[in-house]
């Protein structure tokens, strides 16, 4: 059997850098719970020469793992100013939606998962800082101890074959859109409109199709 | 001229043939020259607790062969991987090659039991004897393994010896008479040791004479192994025919 | 005619509901979407739908020949361009 074209599984690991990995230890591993489980001890031996450092793994479900780098007598780069995170840090006309728009979430089952994170971390050193319903997720927020937003949320409900279609839409609109001059939310709609006119009678269709043919393939 | 090919040698405190054979072998060696760096991990007996303390050194002698810009690291303790059940070899290479490469190293990674898979595998051996130093128990786990690794041992002997120290001294007509103690009947390879620390270079090539198949030691295989991942030629005189692989098509 | 799209998703469907309720709005569907067209302007109270606001604020699909003059916590309005 051929393999299918979209073959990746998930995350292996998100890495990131840290100056403070007591703290960061304290929190995924103490407060979170999250269990560490691997590590790595090593030096610069390649071209470009750097500090010992050790890399170390949280397990964040499914297998997953979120990383740090820790390296000895590394001083935090001089950054620009005073807000940010242990990556990279900003002057204060940086706004902060464009600030926390780099983010890592973490998903848990149900709302009962989300409000035990929520108490793991309201009984820390790390409260949440804000629990947000949004379209069809709901979030708890805060910062970790290097500066890092952290979310963690839950789905409302399954995601629609429907949204998967406008997703589709609304990124080729984007794309035609920012290929062109002046992108704007206008001219996204515009163009969104006519890929909706074009195309969603014929998926709904083949939607049905699809659904009918495993309707009588189901045992 | 480049400098000499940096290996590496992870061996248990108590080994001192590695250091001694690997050289002795690549000495031979027509093109390339080898300069050899060993770390050791401190290590009295093979028990859980134990292995789980090594591995703890094992990164701290990584490091410290990663400091020495080595070309490629052997990992030379068979045991500590057998004892770690089947497959080990291949988690223990993996977390070394990862360390090495976290440090940016791009460092040649095998193992003794890999290699002596690897070995057996160019051979195309699938029914093996073998001779071992160990106590019958540890014995029976490198059978396992290699077993488990899709070889068949037919016959095997354990010399039963202990001490790691003790296991160095073995003397080489003790180990003859234990491989002219085997039934070879049908068999593809013999590993006239399975051990690292076991001397045996010096009886290869008379084995192999001897008993006419082909006979390799955990060192052979290692220098294969070795040669191989290092995309070097395989052509050296007096150690087995596994050696001479590449021998006949130089010429 | 002003015209706009909102797929058609649990969290949407009170919208052309309350747009419908003026006579002149006519709603019908391009496959999973609401059409929501009207020869006069267009306009949906959020109070009336029941809508968050991360629901309110993400719900236009798509607009033909229509630009959104208003879309706040209060109303959507939709209009001729």
């Amino acid at each position: 059997m051929s393999k299918p074209e979209h073959r990746v599984k998930g995350v292996d690991h998100a890495a990131f850098p840290t100056f403070d990995p007591v703290g960061t230890v304290r929190f995924y591993r103490d407060v979170l719970k999250f269990p560490v489980v691997h590590s790595i001890c090593a030096a610069g031996w390649g071209p470009e020469r750097h500090p010992d450092f050790i890399h170390f793994f949280f397990d964040i479900g499914n297998g997953d793992r979120i990383a740090f780098f820790y390296y000895f007598g590394f001083q935090p780069p001089g950054g620009a100013g005073g807000t940010g995170d242990a990556y990279a840090t900003f002057t204060d006309d940086v706004p902060q939606f464009f600030i926390n728009s780099r983010h890592l979430a973490i998903h848990v089952d149900d709302e009962q998962d989300l409000l035990e994170y929520r108490r793991r971390l309201d009984e820390s050193h790390w409260p949440v800082e804000m629990q947000v319903m949004h379209e069809t997720i709901e979030s708890v927020y805060t910062h970790d101890p290097n500066g890092y937003l952290v979310e963690i949320t839950r789905s409302l409900r399954p995601v629609t074959p429907q949204e998967d279609l406008d997703a589709a839409l609304t990124v080729e609109a984007l794309v035609d859109v920012a290929s062109g001059p002046e992108p704007s939310m206008d001219k996204l709609l515009a163009r969104k409109a006519e890929l909706i006119v074009q195309r969603a009678t014929g998926w709904e269709q083949e939607q049905e199709r699809a659904g009918g043919a495993k309707e009588m393939t189901r045992p | 001229m480049p400098g000499p090919i940096k290996v590496g040698l992870v061996v248990p405190s108590s080994n001192v043939t590695v250091e001694t054979e690997m050289p002795r072998i690549l000495r031979r060696h027509p093109e390339a020259s080898f300069s050899f760096h060993a770390s050791r991990m401190r290590m009295h007996t093979v028990s859980p607790e134990q292995l789980r303390a090594m591995n703890a050194q094992r990164e701290r002698c990584i490091l410290e062969l990663g400091d020495a810009g080595v070309d490629a690291v052997l990992y030379a303790c068979l045991v500590a991987l057998t004892a770690g059940g089947p497959g080990e070899h291949r988690r223990v290479e993996s977390a070394v090659a990862e360390q090495l490469a976290a440090g940016g190293s791009d460092a040649a990674v095998l193992s003794s039991a890999g290699a002596l898979c690897e070995g057996l595998r160019a051979l195309k051996a699938q029914r093996i004897a073998l001779v071992t130093p160990y106590m019958r128990p540890l014995a029976q786990q490198v059978v396992d393994y290699l077993e488990a690794e899709g070889f068949e041992v037919t016959d095997w002997r354990a010399l039963e010896v202990d001490d790691n120290l003790r296991v160095g001294r073995i003397p080489a007509d003790l180990v003859m008479k234990a491989a002219r103690d085997l039934d070879l009947e049908g068999v593809d390879a013999l590993v006239i040791s399975a051990c690292v620390q076991m001397p045996s270079l010096d009886l290869v090539q008379p084995a192999e004479d001897e008993f006419e198949i082909p006979v390799v030691s955990a060192a052979t295989t290692g220098a294969y192994t070795l040669l191989r991942k290092l995309g070097l030629r395989v052509d050296i005189p007096g150690a087995g025919s596994l050696l001479r692989a590449d021998a006949r098509s130089s010429t | 005619m002003s015209t706009l799209f909102v797929l058609d998703v649990p969290e949407n469907v009170t919208i052309p509901q309350v747009a419908a309720q003026d006579p002149a709005v006519a709603v019908d569907r391009i496959g999973p979407y609401f059409r929501i067209a009207s020869p006069t302007a267009i306009v949906i109270d959020r109070r009336a739908t029941g809508c968050r606001h991360a629901v309110w604020y993400s719900a236009i699909a798509g607009l033909i020949d229509s630009r959104v003059t208003q879309h706040d916590k209060d109303a959507l309005r939709v209009e001729d361009r």
